[in-house]
């Protein structure tokens, strides 16, 4: 009796945040000004071209690129905590799936359109696919992100399907249409144990394909750096060093999702100081990898000097980036380190503003990883105004930096908004398991 | 003392630094008198002169610039100058063809690059910056170049080809003699002249004596260009091949499989394993797509 009612609590509970709330409706507004805001400079951009932008001849990847990698990065939490750490059975990670997963899609989703809005004539994206090299490292990044999202999907909607059942069963004051879509991509969903076996054998097939896959897209992307014998990415670690780093800005993304979801959504019982605890953990250990390869990708050109990485090198450890390459490294990466080590640290509120630092400092990272490489090619610069050799980002560049932001904040808000954001069907099996014990 | 022998030191480095560079700054673009006075069988017209144009924009503008606008290339020393100028266009048609048949200073000798005609094309499209000039033309008769016959056979006792040059007047076949006769190889960017310029003897005949270290394509063929030069007949050129050279296979660069080559030329590894990634991804499809219908159906 008491299983029962428990079971409806879970799912009431579970529920509750799929309907339209005043702060919602508010959020998303103003989430709706924000984008139009960024949209239009870059509507500005389209109609004036890439001269609007801080861009030019030598630094032609700028904000646009590393927000790129960046969107690439933390896509990847995903495959970590939604495969990996379900594969490695930690049961604690289970009610964060989701939470991953959503955040997988709705960044590598973006992830694609940033780079069209890197692009001066985005109506030519087209001919990467007719006269595109098979050779060609951008080739493999195309294929490879948009293999990446359609199996994100796949795998955010697979283990849905019981939970779109109960949706279109359990909400009430749904509008008919709404229960008739939840119906519908509940696929006669019965709860059969067949059903379950389908369920969980194609789960499994997804989470062990997504690990090269996601594995793929990071490498790639680095590839398009390293690929190149430019300073500061001729490195042979760069696909190690960039998917590390991705599991960092992840793991601080979902933390902050998760802050946020277990705050507004009122889901205390589900996602606790537990699982806040075990998280900063997972981002302790990420960083310490990330913090190791950091140590590599600048100990071994620092400790050699060649002409042209000694150039980079200093720029980056004493010359015009060393506020941000410091700032990045110190407040994003090892700071966050150390306080992590300390379990009061890991509690909710502390770990959000970690968690916070560490995206930052991850997103100056990619600037870091993408500009003064730039600024300094092998041919001297020579006979051109200032703005050409430093690189300034100007508004509408930011405005159009940030437009893809928003929309990750949208899409996540959105798919919160229509499917439970803790797995129902896992919760309930869990509680029935531990009830039997 | 010491400072003495340095005074001589520096003394004879400038005086040696002089002599060196000397040819560079003497403006030795005096033509030998019997140039001076060539003129052109070639009538200066708008056509000859749009079609000059090209040749300059080809050959000279880089340095030169665009005649008018003064802006030839400034960082060479001495400056080139623009050729609508006064100081240029006093120069008779003859100097102008002289300098740029042989050079000047830093310039370079267009002989191995344009003929005599296109040559002229471009006198013709710079006359055109100079109001004053009233064309002089030659007497000597352009028609007169399409009655030489030139042959060219390779002797191969004396590893060396010969070419006879005569011309089929009405009055009956007559030997060129004191033509002056070159030989060049065909490459990829201009030609490479064999040996010097030689004057056929009295039967119209020249020898020039042929490397045996040319490479040829896979059977050895040279592609050889001889030119002659007679005041009488002008200049004419003549074409020939022979398998004289040393037989060469080697394939293009660009038709093996590599990385840095076209889609069709990609490196089978890198094919293979872009597939093998999308045909695996593709049965994950249809084994995901397979499961969803058993749900449904089931």
């Amino acid at each position: 009796m008491s299983d029962k009612k428990s079971s409806e609590k879970i799912i009431a509970d579970l529920l509750g945040h799929i309907r339209l709330s005043k702060s919602f409706m508010a959020w998303m507004g103003i989430l709706s000004v924000s984008l139009v805001v960024c949209l239009y400079a870059y509507f500005l951009q389209l109609r004036d071209g890439m001269v609007v932008t801080g861009l030019g001849d030598y630094v032609s990847w700028g904000m646009y690129i590393s927000n790129f990698v960046f969107f690439v990065a933390t896509s990847l939490i995903g495959m970590l905590i939604s495969a990996v750490l379900s594969l490695l059975n930690q049961k604690w990670a289970a009610p964060l799936a989701r939470i991953a997963e959503i955040i997988a899609l709705a960044f590598a989703a973006v992830a694609g359109l940033v780079i069209v809005m890197d692009m001066g004539r985005p109506e030519r994206l087209l001919n990467v696919f007719i006269h595109g090299r098979i050779q060609s490292p951008i080739v493999w990044d195309v294929t490879v992100v948009t293999i990446y999202v359609l199996i994100s999907t796949l795998f955010l909607y697979i283990p849905l399907i019981p939970d779109l059942k109960i949706c279109s069963e359990k909400l009430d004051k749904l509008p008919p249409f709404a229960r008739k879509i939840y119906t519908l991509l509940s696929l006669n969903w019965k709860g059969t144990p067949e059903q379950h076996e389908l369920i969980k054998k194609s789960t499994r097939a997804l989470a062990i394909f997504i690990i090269p896959v996601a594995l793929a897209i990071h490498t790639v992307t680095s590839w398009l750096f390293a690929n190149t014998s430019r300073a500061g990415w001729d490195s042979t670690i760069f696909g190690p060093y960039f998917v590390t780093g991705a599991f960092v800005s992840g793991t601080a993304a979902v933390i902050i999702a998760m802050f946020v979801f277990r705050k507004s959504f009122k889901l205390n019982e589900y996602i606790t100081d537990y699982h806040f605890d075990k998280i900063g953990k997972l981002l302790v250990l990420v960083s310490l990898v990330y913090l190791y390869f950091n140590l590599n990708e600048y100990m071994v050109p620092a400790y050699k000097m060649k002409r042209a990485e000694a150039f980079h090198i200093h720029e980056l450890f004493a010359g015009s980036h060393a506020f941000m390459f410091w700032a990045t490294q110190l407040l994003g990466l090892v700071i966050p380190i150390i306080l992590l080590l300390f379990k009061p640290f890991r509690k909710p509120l502390p770990i959000l503003v970690i968690a916070l630092m560490v995206l930052i400092g991850s997103w100056f990272k990619r600037y870091i990883i993408v500009v003064p490489t730039m600024e300094h090619p092998f041919l001297p610069i020579q006979n051109v105004p200032l703005n050409f050799k430093i690189y300034t980002p100007t508004l509408i560049e930011i405005g159009v930096t940030i437009a893809p932001m928003i929309m990750v904040l949208l899409i996540v808000t959105v798919l919160s908004k229509v499917i439970p954001i803790i797995p129902i069907q896992e919760t309930l099996d869990h509680a029935s398991e531990t009830e039997q014990k | 003392m010491i400072q003495k022998k340095n005074n001589i030191g520096i003394i004879a480095f400038v005086l040696l630094a002089f002599l060196v560079t000397a040819p560079l700054y003497a403006r030795n673009w005096k033509s030998p008198d019997d140039q001076k006075d060539k003129k052109s069988y070639l009538k200066f017209d708008a056509t000859t002169a749009s079609q000059g144009e090209a040749l300059y924009n080809a050959n000279c503008a880089s340095c030169h610039g665009t005649p008018g606008k003064n802006n030839s290339l400034k960082s060479l020393n001495p400056i080139p100058p623009d050729l609508s100028t006064k100081a240029s266009q006093q120069l008779t048609d003859g100097e102008l063809l002289y300098i740029v048949t042989n050079g000047a200073g830093l310039m370079p000798s267009f002989k191995n690059i344009l003929s005599e005609e296109k040559e002229w094309l471009i006198i013709s499209y710079l006359r055109g910056f100079n109001k004053e000039y009233v064309q002089q033309l030659s007497k000597f008769d352009p028609a007169k170049s399409k009655l030489v016959k030139l042959t060219t056979t390779f002797d191969k006792a004396s590893q060396s080809i010969i070419i006879q040059a005569i011309a089929n007047e009405k009055t009956g076949v007559v030997a060129i003699a004191g033509a002056e006769v070159s030989l060049f190889v065909k490459r990829y960017f201009g030609n490479f002249q064999v040996d010097k310029s030689v004057k056929t003897d009295a039967m119209g005949k020249a020898t020039i004596a042929f490397p045996t270290d040319i490479p040829g394509d896979k059977t050895g063929k040279l592609n050889v260009l001889v030119k002659m030069f007679e005041a009488n007949y002008g200049e004419v050129q003549k074409t020939d091949s022979f398998d004289i050279g040393i037989p060469t296979d080697k394939p293009a660069l660009n038709e093996k499989r590599a990385i840095w080559n076209v889609v069709s030329k990609a490196p089978l590894w890198v094919i293979g394993l872009y597939s093998m990634g999308l045909i695996s991804f593709l049965m994950l499809l249809a084994y995901l797509l397979l499961n969803l219908r058993k749900i449904f159906k089931s």
